[in-house]
């Protein structure tokens, strides 16, 4: 049981951040990315190629890192100018077309020409044993960055100007103009860093599981339920979300079957969202 | 505000009305016409299996993209579980007649309903949470995924990934390509005719006020939720009894005929090129995909490409479908501006 | 100091203020009175930067600002507090402060001045901002706009919503500010309170400029008097 628990937390902190990334879009810009699992995808493969191409494996992440950001960079310049002309739920549903649009060019470009590529981080090292469960090493490095990153994005929102301006964006769109934050600049900034936390979930998560070019619809859609779950705006509730449904699924999969636990995640998701759409902890309307 | 808005409301209702009586017969002559046309299609493919194959499958992709229609294009709801409400209707006309020993008919109907009940229970789910469109199309996209997962994981009844074969309707006149084209072309004119009537009734003009303007429309009289959920059970039961004749001719189900990747974005992608409220939009851009896909097929996964490219170039610039536009410029008066979509259609 | 000639601004097509020309010289008080729907907010919102304005001209401090951006015109020194004031709920009153000086760090003098003027917000200073009544986030939303060291400080409305006591109070802060030598403008309903801690007025009706004067005089003109002073 303690094992699947682990299993669980290790699963749910990879949903947090793959919820996180697309929860920060939404609560600032009241855009949902559909191709947000593409540009993690993306920055696998970016990461994949260039360690291919002779570069050791913690620069080539860093690559991919910056490839992740320089995509959500090129979203906010090109697709969703046109979105961002619209207001409220015209917005949220053009940037859901346009959005789904880009992840068709993208996964066809990526199916096309790189074909059952996947990202596999092998970590060496030999099982670590954390509350009495053998854990691979593979599991304890993801789940560690995982945590360092929510403590960064911990740090950058409350302690520093610029989480504080972007709160004040997503809080009062008009108040932040009003004390000289431009909404565009922080849209554009907090794009970027979902970039990047798509990179981030690619590459923790090929360390646990290989990553191919075909994953990035399931991490889209799965990454939408949980930042449904844990309420469109939150990060905190996202990664609250990512964790309990990562241990539901978890559980739920050593006694019953995948598929089954897979149904009753849904299933789970389904009915927090039923009862109460706001989400765990929601913030925006 | 509320002034304005019953004005509103009432002047649709008149509006509407008078237009009832004058264009049934229209509405059966356009139908008929688009079926003639289509008729004649396995006059040019009829003799290549694959190209017959490729065509009944795209008049199910136009029913599909009907009810689609229906319910997004009429009502607003995001149902983002086409595919597989039309997988309740296969797979339970499959396992109705051939596991349960129902008369294929019957099966055929009453996976249908199933359908429809599907459809209509999650509506309904929706509309008693007052779940903005977002929401609705996450429950619906839970339902695509649960479903597609049941199917997978219950392989002892649904054959799991590999599917299952289907042997009612084996040996009739569903498994001849040329009867089963028009079989299914049946369904389709039976589709636009329901959908048809359905516009120019009372219940067709409550879900064109309750699209343009909601507020409005409750204050006119219109029980929003209620119309939701007809459309809703409507589209599903087309949905329903589209996959479930479908599984009756092609002899198969499995999990890919009823994929979200494989009939959702698909229909999205009709939609696109078709317009999205339009009583024969869906006919036009099932027409459109399925010839552009089958003369595109050797580039393989970079149709994919295309298709994600004509999407954000018609969502962005063509609001209301490509040959809608088309059509608008040809009858438009040079000089005047290109209007919006009367029928202000989401996005 | 402010300069706003021949403004017209609106909504959807259509303006609510017309040809409006006003000017706030250096360490003045000047207010914009007017009832409801006479258009001040509009015009406000034209000339702070939320709404571009359909024609005319603003200046501060001998620079076009005609359709600037609000977040650019803050940073040239022209802070506004609107009638919704627009604090972060969020967040406590000291990020709301805080926030106001962006991207400057925060001052530690002038916030000394603020919770100085407003010794409540002292009080409540990692309260957040959206449980505290009403005059006490009126009090925020001015020391938020004072975080910024401006030059000219817009106020519309600042007594929405707020009790006589508390209205009061604002103003008796206003008048504390101008000691200080602040330049203000401010438009208001509540003439009398305006009246007192103007030094010039103009009176805004269905879009336009009808009156203007110093305050003494349009205290005692005979329109202003029975329009908004109550006076038959």
């Amino acid at each position: 049981m303690t094992a699947s628990i682990l299993d669980g937390i290790v699963l749910g902190l990879q949903f947090g951040v793959l919820a996180a990334g697309l929860t920060l879009v939404y609560g600032l810009g009241g855009v949902l990315n559909l191709a947000y699992g593409q540009i993690a995808v993306v920055s696998g493969l970016v990461t994949l190629l260039t360690m291919e191409a002779g570069v050791p494996a913690v620069p080539a992440a860093l690559i991919g890192l910056v490839a992740g950001g320089a995509l959500g960079l090129i979203f906010d310049l090109t697709i969703l100018q046109p979105v961002y002309r619209r207001h409220g739920e015209a917005r949220v549903l053009l940037s859901l077309l346009l959005t789904l649009g880009a992840a068709f060019v993208i996964d066809g470009y990526l199916n096309w020409r790189y074909p059952l590529r996947g990202l596999n981080l092998r970590i060496t090292g030999d099982p670590l044993v954390v509350f009495g469960v053998r854990m691979r090493m593979g599991s304890v490095v993801a789940s560690g960055i995982t945590i360092v990153v929510i403590g960064v994005l911990y740090w950058l929102f409350r302690y520093t100007r610029l989480g504080r301006a972007i709160r004040s964006v997503i809080q009062d769109e008009e108040g932040s103009r009003l004390v000289g934050i431009d909404p565009q600049l922080m849209m554009r900034l907090i794009l970027v860093l979902s970039g990047v936390l798509a990179a981030i979930v690619a590459i923790t998560r090929s360390m646990v599981a290989p990553v191919n070019v075909r994953a990035g619809f399931s991490l889209t859609v799965l990454g939408l339920i949980v930042t449904v779950v844990g309420g469109l705006g939150s990060i905190p509730g996202a990664f609250l979300a990512g964790l309990v449904l990562g241990i539901i699924n978890s559980v739920a999969s050593s006694y019953i079957g995948t598929f089954l636990s897979l149904i009753i995640l849904l299933v789970a998701a389904a009915i927090t969202i039923v009862i109460r759409p706001t989400g765990l902890l929601g913030v925006r309307e | 505000m509320s002034g304005r808005a019953v004005a509103a409301g009432t002047s649709l209702v008149a509006g509407a009305e008078t237009r009832v009586s004058r264009s049934l017969p229209r509405l059966f002559g356009s139908i008929a016409a688009v079926g003639a046309v289509l008729a004649a299609v396995p006059l040019w493919v009829g003799d290549s299996r694959v190209r017959m194959g490729v065509a009944i499958l795209g008049l199910a992709f136009a029913c599909y993209a009907i009810g689609f229609n229906l319910i997004f294009g009429s009502t607003g709801q995001l149902f983002l579980c086409v595919g597989a409400l039309a997988g309740v209707g296969g797979y339970g006309t499959a396992l109705l007649a051939d596991r349960v020993g129902v008369p294929v008919v019957a099966a055929l109907v009453l996976a249908a309903l199933g359908a429809a009940l599907v459809g209509g229970l999650l509506s309904w789910v929706a509309v008693r949470r007052s779940l903005g469109v977002i929401f609705a199309g996450i429950i619906t996209l839970i339902f695509a995924l649960s479903f597609e997962n049941l199917v997978l994981g219950a392989s002892t009844i649904t054959g799991g990934d590999s599917g299952i074969q289907v042997s009612a309707g084996s040996g009739t006149f569903l498994r001849e390509r040329t009867t089963a084209y028009y079989v299914m072309l049946g369904l389709v004119l039976l589709c636009l005719v329901v959908h048809g009537l359905l516009r120019r009734s009372r219940v067709g003009w409550a879900f064109r006020a309750l699209r343009d303007d909601e507020v409005a429309a409750e204050l006119a009289g219109v029980d929003v939720a209620r119309y939701r959920v007809y459309a809703a059970l409507v589209g599903s039961a087309m949905l329903g009894l589209a996959g479930g004749t479908y599984a009756l001719i092609a002899g198969r189900v499995s999990p890919t005929t009823y994929g979200f990747a494989q009939v959702d974005v698909v229909v999205i992608v009709m939609l696109a090129f078709g317009g999205i409220g339009t009583l024969f939009g869906p006919v036009l851009g099932a027409t459109v995909f399925t010839i552009l896909d089958e003369l595109l097929i050797e580039l393989g996964q970079l149709r994919l490409l295309a298709y994600g490219v004509l999407v954000i170039v018609l969502f962005l610039w063509i609001r209301r479908g490509l040959i809608p536009t088309l059509a608008g410029l040809v009858r438009r008066k040079p000089g005047s501006p290109p209007g919006t979509a009367p029928d202000g259609e989401p996005g | 100091m402010l300069e706003v000639e021949g403004v017209s601004a609106g909504y959807r097509g259509s303006d609510v203020v017309r040809d409006v020309s006003f000017h706030v010289d250096e360490g003045e008080t000047v207010m914009i009175i007017g009832s409801n729907g006479a258009g001040k907010t509009t015009l406000f919102r034209a000339v702070c930067g939320l709404l571009p304005p359909s024609s005319g001209e603003v200046r501060f401090l001998g620079e076009d600002i005609t359709g600037l951006p609000a977040q650019k015109v803050v940073r040239r020194g022209l802070a506004f507090v609107p009638a919704e004031r627009h604090l972060f709920p969020q967040m406590t009153v000291e990020e709301n402060l805080m926030l106001g000086a962006y991207p400057e760090k925060p001052d530690p003098d002038t916030l000394e001045t603020v919770l100085e003027l407003f010794p409540r917000l002292g009080e409540r200073f990692r309260q957040l901002a959206g449980t505290m009544s009403g005059g006490e986030q009126q009090m925020l939303a001015v020391g938020r706009a004072l975080m910024s060291q401006p030059r000219l400080l817009v106020l519309d409305e600042p007594t929405t919503g707020l009790a006589p006591i508390v209205a009061r109070n604002a103003y008796a802060a206003l008048e504390r500010l101008r000691e200080q030598g602040l330049t203000i403008l401010v438009a208001e309903q509540q003439v009398p309170l305006a009246l007192a801690v103007s030094d010039r007025g103009y009176v805004l009706e269905n879009g336009a400029i009808g009156l203007a004067g110093t305050s003494a005089e349009l205290a005692s003109d005979p329109r202003v008097r029975s329009a908004y002073l109550g006076v038959v």
